[in-house]
């Protein structure tokens, strides 16, 4: 890997770059497409590379800004978007090749709020089928490459938006989590990823996998950049009934404010058990650091994440298998196996475990909220149980085998799309064998400012996020 | 145990988990609860 002596290639300073007049969005554009011609080859990242209309973007960002209009914070700041994502004049797979089946009116707000804010799309990002599965495999348009150490596993669904990042092919992603899928790709590929509350961030005009559990968000190399994504994307959406009124916060005003007294907890149960030393250590260390910039760090039981686990899995297996019932009926032979396995274990969920479930996710929630806040600020844990798997290993694995890895990859990141509280995964080093780590920072409903405040003091104090793949 | 009968096996343990603790749910117990939740704006359900 090569060191950059500056935060040049983050999110926050290409923006800064453009506004100072610095570089060019043309410029932008131009150095994230040469990357990608010439790396997405392995990388795999995209699933359609929008130069022409990057390029076009990026010319009228350029006109606008001699005439004196500056759309937003973003401007001319290239992103990508997960290929769930509907944007108008381009397809949308979502990592099938059916993109028939999934043809929307609407645009998604999230990336159109991106967008009218100055961001250039450079197009559509791979993702794992219909958004199943926890590694980045896509048999249909390849599985994504992991940048730190090619033959090695993304993390998914979201492995375009994490692996794109990491090999600066743009500056900012947009994923979805529906069990991880933003932050398993985001540990695995070093950058940031944020699982907002459940309606901080409106879905509409995005694939829904799950009704109960999908949350949109963004993926960055840092904090900040994730910060400035969250701020333009978040808030109400009258096309989104689940979209929380609450006002948006002004995440940049505090992020620089520090973590002094912040409360920590550091689970006893669950999350570190069936997780790598090497891995645990290495969020363990990161909760020393926390320490050291005066966060009062303890160790705490939890209500047993178990439960939220099983209830969660239920919840989103009976939807998925709902929502996507016509594909499954039509074409079950278009799908990957191990999608089509893992939505047949849907179909024969009765409504009386479904709506159970869905009581149960109720007052689990409420008994979590109140017995871990009272005690503690953020949760610190793991994000994954071992650095991305050789994809070797993984193709190795019958299909049954597979969906279980699977499981156990999400299953330190599931619970939270069950309590619908925020998580933000933060990268915390490298294993002895090159591959990212991370860890998961937790905080009550709608509180992103701390857990982005929190991530920011520990890259700026640990630097981290400076470090790049060698492609 | 073949790889299927693990997963049956995970399934009904997992069944069975959410039926014994669903047995402790109040009868005012509902879904909609969990945004409330979220939004800080519900308290217990009364157990009646």
């Amino acid at each position: 890997m090569r060191r950059l002596p500056v935060l040049e290639e983050s999110l926050a300073a290409v923006a800064e770059s453009i506004r100072a007049g610095k570089l060019s969005p043309v410029e932008a554009v131009e150095r994230c497409l040469q990357r990608a011609r010439k790396w997405d080859g392995r990388i795999r990242a995209f699933i359609t590379l929008d130069e022409e209309g990057a390029l076009r973007s990026a010319r009228l960002l350029e006109a606008e800004a001699a005439a004196g209009r500056w759309r937003g914070p973003l401007n001319g700041v290239p992103v990508g978007f997960k290929d769930l994502c509907h944007l108008e004049g381009l397809p949308t797979s979502c990592g099938t090749l059916m993109p028939e089946y999934f043809t929307s009116a609407q645009a998604c707000t999230a990336a159109r709020r991106l967008l009218e804010a100055g961001a250039v799309s450079l197009g559509k990002l791979n993702m794992t089928e219909l958004a199943l599965g926890a590694f980045g495999d896509n048999a249909h348009h390849g599985d994504a490459d992991n940048p730190w150490r090619a033959g090695h596993a993304t993390g998914g669904s979201s492995s375009g938006s994490g692996a794109g990042v990491a090999a600066g092919f743009f500056a900012g992603a947009v994923g979805s989590d529906t069990g991880g899928s933003i932050r398993l790709p985001a540990a695995c590929c070093g950058v940031v990823g944020l699982k907002p509350t459940y309606g901080r961030v409106s879905r509409a005009g995005a694939m829904v996998l799950s009704w109960s559990m999908d949350h949109l968000g963004p993926l960055a190399w840092t904090a900040r950049d994730v910060a400035l994504m969250l701020q333009v994307m978040a808030g109400r959406d009258a096309a989104d009934a689940t979209a929380s009124r609450r006002a948006v916060p002004d995440y940049l005003a505090s992020i620089d404010r520090g973590i002094k007294d912040v409360r920590v907890g550091l689970p006893e149960n669950y999350f570190f058990q069936a997780v790598e030393a090497e891995m645990a250590d290495g969020v363990r260390q990161a909760a020393r650091q926390l320490q050291v910039l005066g966060a009062r760090v303890v160790e705490m039981r939890l209500p047993d994440p178990q439960h939220m686990t099983d209830v969660a899995m239920l919840i989103a297996r009976a939807e998925s298998s709902t929502l996507h019932a016509r594909l499954l009926r039509e074409q079950p032979e278009a799908l990957q196996p191990a999608v089509r396995a893992r939505l047949e274990l849907g179909m024969d969920i009765s409504a009386y475990d479904y709506l159970q479930a869905l009581r149960l996710r109720a007052k689990l929630t409420r008994a979590f909220i109140r017995d871990v806040f009272e005690e503690v600020d953020v949760l610190l844990t793991p994000v994954i149980p071992e650095p991305a798997p050789a994809w070797a290993s993984l193709k190795a694995a019958t299909v049954e085998e597979f969906n279980a890895r699977s499981g156990r990859f999400s299953r330190l990141t599931r619970p939270f799309n069950g309590y619908g509280l925020p998580a933000l995964s933060v990268p915390c080093g490298f294993t002895t064998a090159g591959l990212p780590m991370a860890f998961q920072a937790v905080g009550r409903p709608f509180d992103e400012g701390l857990l982005l405040k929190l991530g920011h003091a520990y890259q700026e104090a640990t630097g981290w996020h400076l470090r790049r793949p060698s492609l | 145990m073949t790889e299927k009968q693990q997963q049956q096996a995970e399934r009904a343990s997992m069944l069975g988990v959410i039926e014994r603790l669903a047995g402790e749910l109040a009868l005012a117990e509902e879904p909609a609860r969990f945004i409330a939740a979220l939004e800080g704006e519900d308290e217990a359900p009364p157990r009646a």
